[in-house]
This record gives structure tokens, sequence and C-alpha cells, in this order.
């Protein structure tokens, strides 16, 4: 807060501070923290309030602002039939892993490409970077039958948590921001690492990822928004209904179940992600903002 | 694993001689040298062998697939025939309007709004915590989660929908949503737009505090207004984050499935919301015909890789 | 994050990570070994935990099969509440992870071979493994056989009717007993049903995810027609017949607005309107009545079924399909014969397994509905099933008694019916949703769509 006072943005501190200005501003922070609130609250309001109210309650003109008859049960059946417990699980799961696999092999591909700069290193930096123009759904099917069929050894890969991990692994951004950022520790600091005699390993262990701790929240903070949010893949590769992730699993069952419970579900399902951004917000909000995309 | 440090080797600044630094190790013997691109390409190892399994094996197979068919367990190579049948699927054209009007309609209102946000909310010196937590909340959202909120009870048709009795009780005209074609596409961008561009804000916003404000105050003593100012200084300060995000937003929307998926059951009312993608999906796993899906996928690619060139033509002579 | 937090976090998720992956690994299931002399089979379309009572059944019949049979292992695998959903079914096709014996459509026959995953069972398939199997419907049996080749076992049969709702008829003054039997009468009921107001549809349609044009084709027979010419090479729905079907719709929906404002419905969503007593009629075949009960919190006694109507007079057909089980490549003669001694068992033996009606009495599913029609008439099964049926019905027989009097000769799907109805979808959609639709040209245009289709297919 105190820094912010000192800097100058689009419009002029004293401006705001002088009469009319100060009006102003006064109505359009007061506009804008009841819009957003209406707009970005209001929904989930509606949602959790929804969820409880009934089949002919949802259906009435004009809907109700809250449910007369409160359903709870609409929640019981939605936890029970939909096995939520274990399609949370499941994607917390290939949340986690995926972070660990991210972390491990893009830190070290990143590392070898910024300080060891092995031959032909250039070479494997453009061909990993030329994937980045290459959107998902151009590769879905040939990359679907891949892990069928894993080229060489033979292996399927459905409903392996190896299906949803290691294609993640092959992100081309990740290795481009720890790249740059790697790039931007000054040599001389590994230079006397190397000269104490310290391996590889051991500089970037103990001087490089120290040093990295935002980029690599950053590039933690991807992984799991990556998982959470990602749908056809999940759907295709993990078929069976015991390894579904809650968005797959919530729209297999929507077929099949009521929209109340339906919705209920949904409430339910975002609970443990909002409860968790809720808690680490201003690290997961200070991550993206510094330490992601800077000029 | 890699998160933790070991203890008191956080920063070691000190008394360092910075001669010996590279030029040592290049003058290092043959051995060494064998040995260091060695531990180079360990490190790089499991990294490469992903991208080569899941990314640059796919793309050849992508393509060889899309001249093979495989029927009754046997592949034979049948030339373009995918290609013509994927063009002759009555969808096909209907597919790509949608979606560059997906595009289009993303690029107005998913892109133009979250800058104007930012905007707004970097100049605003109170509840700055609080609108940005809102503005992120839906992005922590499943997605299907997000989408049947709107399905369900924003679009519903009928005068019981959420937004119908907003209109309502505003004395406007009521829409029917996803179940009119017009409607389809605009409804689809809002909900997208909605649940997405929490993170786009919060990248503007990051951007925005890096201009340093000397700028703003020439350009006010200059005589420039608030939309000058906005102009002159704001966007060609930010110029790179607003091209990179453009390109990202426009690959991400190309891309446009589980909104069509669920919002509009698939492919809307008359075909208003089949997307390419969801094309994709209906030929590789409704219709048995994984080879004309990714013949379907190498269009896109193609398509793609044309705007991609023009778009880096376009930015390189903007630098 | 601080130091020590950053560390607890990782080395809680390190932890965690290795526990589960070790755990992950143990979870995968062997292979289906012959050690010890046992056969193992592996069979899908186990219900779901959320089905609490068939998933019980099914348990205790495989217990009680596999006492009877002591060398025979059968391990289930629930593949969801719907056993064949196209993209997961064609995933697991293409990636050969289908069970020993798997459930698939009639209209699955075509992707099953060309996936290269079944085999022939004819040789198999006879009364030593499955004791009924005389009695079966041969016309069932040809549903499943290609070339001269047997692939699947057929587990259940329907055919499509007039739904509806007794509650609501009673409430419109209309004769619960006496359900329209033309669509000029469904019209007409529905206008009186829909005059209820509170959000009722008098008549309810798909529009979207393929089902529309699923219902399309079923409300074509009605009236004498068919989708493809008959030798499959050209649509045949742009004709008289064709525009009767979505003229009818018009007029429902906007002439009479007896349809309901919410339309873009796939299966889910009707049935979910149903159980919410919002639908007055709607086409479909009799266990739509157990999945609006069991899955959409409706009641038996509310819901009643007649033939499916005609323009002026009974139905000149209606849509049938089915179910079976087909073998995957590779088994051995044991496990083949161990499968048929499964499905035997439970699909195919009267008072056992599905047809095990006092066991489903007292369950909330129901017992008197006219299906699953697997046996010849007159054969002595079908007697047999007949009577037992009759003796523990727990729905009132006499709801499905005007459909079962009246039966429509039934027409199958057609080929390609996925792509077709996807096309068809769109003439659904845009007369149920658009006031001004033109009807002719949806159906061209849906014409010019399947040939193109066909065309690219040959």
């Amino acid at each position: 807060m105190a820094a912010d006072l000192t800097t100058r943005t689009l419009v002029s501190h004293a401006q705001l501070r002088r009469g009319r200005g100060r009006v102003l501003y006064w109505i359009v922070l007061s506009v804008v923290v009841a819009g957003f609130t209406l707009v970005f609250l209001g929904p989930l309001y509606w949602m959790v309030t929804g969820a409880l109210k009934s089949g002919q309650e949802i259906a009435q003109t004009p809907p109700t602002l809250f449910p007369r008859d409160p359903q709870p049960g609409n929640y019981v059946d939605a936890w029970t039939n939909l096995d939520l417990a274990k399609l949370l699980f499941n994607t917390f799961y290939y949340a986690t892993g995926a972070v660990l696999f991210q972390l491990v092999l893009d830190t070290a591909a990143a590392y070898a490409l910024s300080k060891l700069r092995p031959v032909l290193g250039k070479l494997i930096l453009g061909m990993m970077l030329a994937t980045l123009m290459i959107p998902a759904m151009v590769l879905i099917v040939p990359q679907y039958v891949t892990v069928i069929d894993l080229p060489i050894v033979h292996v399927n890969l459905l409903d392996s948590p190896f299906a949803i991990w290691l294609p993640l692994v092959a992100n081309a951004f990740n290795i481009f921001l720890l790249k740059r950022f790697f790039d931007s520790i000054p040599e001389d600091l590994m230079a006397a690492a190397v000269m104490d005699g310290a391996s590889p390993l051991r500089t970037l262990w103990s001087i490089v990822l120290p040093m990295s701790r935002p980029i690599l929240g950053v590039v933690a903070i991807f992984a799991v928004t990556a998982v959470w949010k990602d749908f056809l893949w999940p759907k295709l590769v993990m078929p069976s209904p015991e390894t579904r992730t809650v968005s797959v699993g919530i729209y297999a069952f929507a077929g099949g179940t009521p929209m109340n419970v339906v919705i209920a579900a949904s409430v339910i399902a975002a609970i443990p992600t909002v409860v968790l951004f809720l808690i680490f917000q201003r690290n997961i909000m200070s991550g993206l903002t510094t330490g992601g995309l800077k000029g | 694993m890699a998160l933790t440090t070991a203890p008191g080797a956080t920063r070691r600044t000190g008394p360092v001689a910075p001669t010996p630094s590279r030029t040592a190790g290049r003058r290092a013997g043959l051995g060494r040298k064998v040995r260091d691109n060695l531990t180079g390409h360990t490190f790089l190892i499991g990294a490469v062998a992903c991208f080569a399994v899941f990314s640059w094996y796919p793309m050849v197979r992508g393509v060889v697939m899309s001249f093979q068919r495989t029927r009754r367990g046997e592949t034979t190579w049948v030339g373009w025939d995918n290609y013509s049948r994927i063009i002759a699927d009555p969808s096909f054209w209907t597919a790509w309007k949608n979606t560059f009007v997906f595009t289009g309609l993303a690029l107005v209102l998913g892109y133009l709004v979250p800058f104007f946000v930012a905007i707004l909310l970097n100049e605003l010196r109170h509840a700055k915590g609080y609108l940005r937590v809102l503005v992120y909340l839906p992005v922590m959202l499943p997605p299907a989660s997000a989408l049947f909120l709107f399905k369900f009870y924003a679009y519903d048709p009928s005068e019981a929908g959420l937004f119908n009795a907003i209109l309502t009780a505003l004395g406007l005209p009521t829409s029917e949503w996803m179940q009119s074609p017009t409607m389809t596409m605009p409804a689809m961008v809002i909900a997208s737009t909605w649940m997405n561009m929490g993170g786009a804000v919060l990248i503007y916003l990051a951007a925005l505090q890096n201009i340093p404000g000397e700028l703003y105050e020439a350009a006010e003593i200059d005589g420039a207004g608030l939309w000058r100012r906005i102009l002159h200084v704001t966007v060609p300060q930010t110029r790179l984050i607003l091209a990179l995000l453009a390109m990202l937003q426009i690959v991400a929307t190309m891309q446009l499935f589980i909104e069509p998926l669920i919002l509009a059951n698939g492919a809307g009312t008359q075909d208003s919301a089949t997307s390419v993608a969801y094309l994709i999906y209906q030929h590789g796993f409704f219709q048995n015909d994984l080879n004309g899906a990714a013949a379907l996928g190498v269009i896109m690619l193609v398509v793609l890789a044309g705007f991609s060139a023009v778009y880096l033509r376009l930015t390189a002579r903007q630098d | 994050m601080s130091v020590p937090q950053y560390r607890k976090v990782a080395a809680l998720a390190l932890a965690a990570g290795l526990g589960l992956s070790l755990a992950a690994c143990s979870t995968k299931s062997d292979d289906s070994s012959d050690a010890g002399g046992k056969v193992t089979i592996t069979v899908d379309c186990q219900p779901v935990g959320a089905q609490k009572e068939l998933l019980k059944n099914w348990n205790d019949d495989v217990a009680e099969f596999q006492r009877q049979n002591p060398d025979i292992v059968v391990k289930s695998v629930s593949v969801g509440e719907q056993c064949n959903n196209p993209p997961d079914f064609t995933a697991r096709l293409a990636g050969g992870t289908v069970t020993d014996v798997f459930y698939g459509y009639m209209t699955d026959l075509q992707q099953v071979l060309d996936s290269g995953q079944a085999m022939d069972i004819g040789q198999y398939a006879t009364k030593d493994t499955i004791p009924t199997w005389d009695s079966v419907d041969p016309a069932l049996k040809d549903v499943f056989t290609d070339g001269g080749k047997l692939y699947a076992v057929p587990v259940k049969n329907y055919s499509m009717g007039l739904i509806y709702n007794k509650a609501l008829f009673q409430r419109a003054g209309l004769d619960v007993n006496n359900p329209p039997k033309t669509w000029p009468e469904v019209r007409a009921a529905a206008k009186k049903i829909s005059a209820l107001g509170d959000g009722i549809a008098g008549y309810a349609e798909y529009s979207a995810g393929n089902t529309g044009g699923w219902h399309f084709t079923s409300l074509l027979y009605s009236q004498g027609g068919q989708v493809l010419s008959a030798d499959g090479k050209k649509a045949d729905f742009n004709n008289a017949m064709g525009k009767q079907v979505l003229q009818n719709l018009k007029d429902m929906r906007y002439g009479d607005n007896s349809m309901g404002s919410r339309q873009l419905l796939q299966w889910g969503d009707l049935l979910t309107n149903a159980g919410a007593g919002k639908v007055g009629m709607f086409i479909g075949a009799p266990d739509a009545t157990q999945a609006i009960v069991s899955q959409f919190q409706g009641k038996y006694q509310d819901w009643a079924m007649g033939p499916l109507p005609g323009q002026d007079g009974p139905a000149k057909a209606t849509l049938g399909g089915g179910e079976g089980y087909f073998f995957k490549k590779g088994l051995s003669p044991e496990q083949v014969k161990a499968g048929l001694k499964w499905l035997a068992y439970q699909k195919l033996t009267p008072g056992k397994g599905q047809f095990d009606y006092v066991r489903a009495k007292p369950q909330n599913y129901p017992v008197g509905l006219p299906q699953p029609l697997l046996f010849a008439n007159g054969s002595d099964a079908q007697k047999q099933e007949l009577e037992l049926r009759k003796a523990n019905a727990n729905v009132d027989t006499t709801n499905f008694a005007v459909f079962e009097a009246n039966p429509v000769p039934i027409k199958g799907e057609p080929r390609n019916a996925q792509a077709i109805y996807a096309v068809l979808d769109a003439a659904m959609s845009g007369v149920l949703t658009n006031p001004n639709a033109n009807i002719d040209a949806l159906l061209k245009t849906a014409e010019d769509k399947v040939n193109q289709l066909l065309a690219a297919q040959s």
C-alpha cells in the first residue's frame, strides 16, 4: 500500500484527492466493488442456493432469491452418487504428480540448456519451442494413439496417471520460463561453486534452485491449473469411472443425474480449490504477477 | 523434491573471484568436454524423452495417420482420401466459420475486457486484494462446474432463467440464449470470458505496474486526456504482453471444445455451436474415424501455422 | 511462502506422491491367468455404486454363478452408468482395453469389427453353453451376425412407444387408459396438458447430442418412412413423410406452444424434466420409465405407455434396438465358453439374473415392463419368462397393456447411425428453436449432408 501511493499511474493521486476527483473516485470504487461482487460472487451464490432448491422451485418464474424449502439431500446425493471423494482425490493426485514431474524434469532440462549447454542444446531448445505453436487439439488423436501403445516399449497408459503426468512434462512454456530465469543468474555465482569443486547437480541444488523459488512457484501453479482445467485429455485417457478427474466425472454423470444434483456436485467440487486459493491467494497472486511474465 | 534447499545455501555472493569462469572450462581437455556434455544430456534426458514421445513423435504420427485408414485391424495407405472425406463433411465449413466467429468475438470481449479491468483495478487504491481475488475466483472452479452453472441457471431459455429474470426486471427483451442461433456464440464467449479472464487480468496488472509514472506525468503536462494517455502510454508500454496474450488467446480459442460440449450439448441449435475441435472429437470418438480426425488435426495445424507466420511478420515489423 | 513452509509442503507432497504411486501400482489388475485350472474372464457393464440394488444383484449373481461353476472366475468391471458412452467405448476399442466379454449396442457391430477386437463365437454359442439359445429370437442373432459369423450374444431388445404421464393426463381431463393413437391426437392432448401451466410441456422431444436424430428416425418410421434408401446409398427422408414429422413438431412447438420453452434437450435433460413432472408425453422405450424412477426421482405409478402413434392410424413401424455382449479377440475356447455360460446364467435364464423377478419385486426396479423381449414368440423360454413376469409384477402391468396389445412392426437403426443422427439433430433443433424455420430447407440441407456423408464414407 505504502509503495503504491508513490507510484504514479494513469490518473494522478493529487487529482483523486481533490474535490470533484475524490467524489468521482469514490463513486467509481463503490460501483466497481458492487459490480464485481455481483458479477463474480453472485453466480456462486446462485449455484450454492440453487443446488438447495427442488426441481419445481428451479423452474419457477421469477426465480426465488432464497430456497424456500431447502433440500440438503441434493448435496448428500451428489457426494455419494458421484463418488466425489474419489474424483477429488484423483484430481489432486494427478495435480501433485504433475507438479513433481514438471519441476524435476523441466528444471533439470532448463538448467542444462541455460548453464551446461551441451552440444545440440540449441537445436533441442529450438525443437521444444517449436511445439509452443502447436495447440493440444491438433495432436489429440496421434497423442491418444501413442498413449494407447507407447512406441518401442508397447505399454498401454490408459487409466494410468502417467498418461497425464508425462505429456505435461513436454511443456515448452515451462522450459522457456525456467531457462530465461536461469539465464539471468550471474555466471560468477556458478563459477564460484565450480571452483569449490561442486558438481553440476550440487550447483543446481544449492545455488540455482534457492534463487529460483518464485519461478518454481509459478511453474507449480501452472502445473496444478493445467491438470485442474484440462478436460478432453483426461476424458480420453482416463475412461474408467475410478480414474476420472472431477470435471470429467461431473460431466459424465450430468447425463443421468437430475440438474440440482449436478449443480450440488459442482459446488462441492469447487470448494477444495477455492479454499486452497483463499488460503494461498497472496502467494499465488504475487507469484503470477511478479514471477511470471515480466515485460 | 526440487523445492527444498540445503540449509544456509541461499546466497553465496561473497568474495568471489570473477576471472576464472567459463574460460577455465573451455581450456580443459577433451575428456572434460565429453564429461560435461554427458552431464548436460543427462539433465536433459527426462524432458527430451517426454517431448519425443508425447510431442514430436505424435506430430509425425498425426501426419502419417492422416494418409492411412485402419479398418478391421488392418492399416492401409489411402492417399488424400481422409482429407476429401473430412472436407466433404457437411459440418466442416460450418465448424470453421463458428470457430472463427468465436475467436473474433473472444478477441473483442475476452481480450479487451480483461485489459480495461486491469487498468481500472490498477487505479483503485482500496479493496485491491478483494477485487483481485474476486476476478480470479472463477478460474478456480472446475470448468465443467462453471459451465453447468451457466447452462442450467444463466442461460435457461424460460422466464425462470437468471439472465432472463434480470432482463425482465430491467424491462428489457429476453433471449433464448443457447437456443437462439444468433446468441449461441456470444453466450459461449460470455461464459468463457467469465471463467477464464482472471489469469489475463493478473498478467496485465503486473505489466501495468512496470510502466514508469513519469510517462503519464509527461503526457498529462502535454495535455493528454484520459483516453489519449491510455492510447499513447499504457498500450505502447504493454505492447509486448498484449501481443503475446493475443497470440496465446487466439491459439486457445481456436481449440474451443468444452463450451459447445456442455453449454450447447455438442452442436447447438442448427449446428450453431459446432467447432473444429468438436468435429475432431465427433469424428475420432463418435464416428469411429480416427484417421479422418487426424487429417482434420493436420488441417487445423496448417491454418494455425499460417496464422502464426502472419503474427510473427506483424510483430517483427512493429519491433 | 517462507523457506520452512516451502520445505514442509515439498516434503509432504513428495511423501504423498511416493506413497500414492506405490498404491497405484498395486491396483493394476493382473492378467487373466489360468492358474490352478481356473478360467478367468473379465466382464464389463457392472452397475455403478449409485445403483445400489442393481450392483448388489450383480455381485450376488457373480457369487452364485461361481459357486455353481467353481472352475470359472468372473471379474466385473464397471464402465459407468451408461455402459456404452460412444467416446469411451471408442477409446476402449481403439485402446484394446475392452474386457474379455464386453457390452455393446446392436448398432456397434460395424465399429467393433472395424476395430478388429471381436471374435467369431458361432461355433461356441450352442445349447451346451446357453441352454435357452434355441429360444432366442433369431432376428436378434441376425443383428449380431456379419458374413455368416456371430459376434455377440443379444441380452436386451426394445422398441419405442409413446410414454405418458397418467397424473398429468388425469389433471388435464384426458382418458388415462386411452393414450393418443395418432399424431393429431397427440397434438390435441399436448395442448390440453400444457394448458395446465406451471411450465409443463405437453409433449417433449430431443434435439441435441445425436438423440434428436435418433428420435427423428423413430418418428419417420411411424409415418412409414425410412432414413436411407434400400441400398443404403441415399438419404430418403426429404419427402412428404419427413416433412410431416417436422410439421407435427412445429405445430406443437410454435402453433400450440405445447412443448415447453426448454429445447436442445438430450437424454438426461428430458428425463430430468419428466421426473420433475413437467412432461406429459414423449416417445421412448419401456425402460425409460425405469430411468425416470431410479435416476430422476420420478414415480412408477405416474407412467404408462401406449404404442407409437401414426399419422392417421397406428404407426407403420417403430424404432427398435438392443444390446449384446461381444467377445474379445484372442480368448481361449475355455474363456469363450465360460463367458457364454455367464451370459446364459445372468441374461438368458428365466428366473435368474435379469429375469430374477422374485428378487427384483421388492426393489425399486420395475417388474412387468414388456422387455427385454429376447425370446422368440411361442418359445418355451418366452412362456416361462412371461409367467414369472406376470406373477411378480411390481408395476401395474395395465400401464403397458395398451403398448403390448398393439404391437407395431420393428425397424432397426440405419447404418452410420451416429453420423446421420448428428446431421438430423440440426433439423430437429431447427423446428424446435426457430419459429420461422423453413421445413423444406431444413430437410433439404440434411439430405444434402447425409448424401455427402454417404458418398465420402463408401
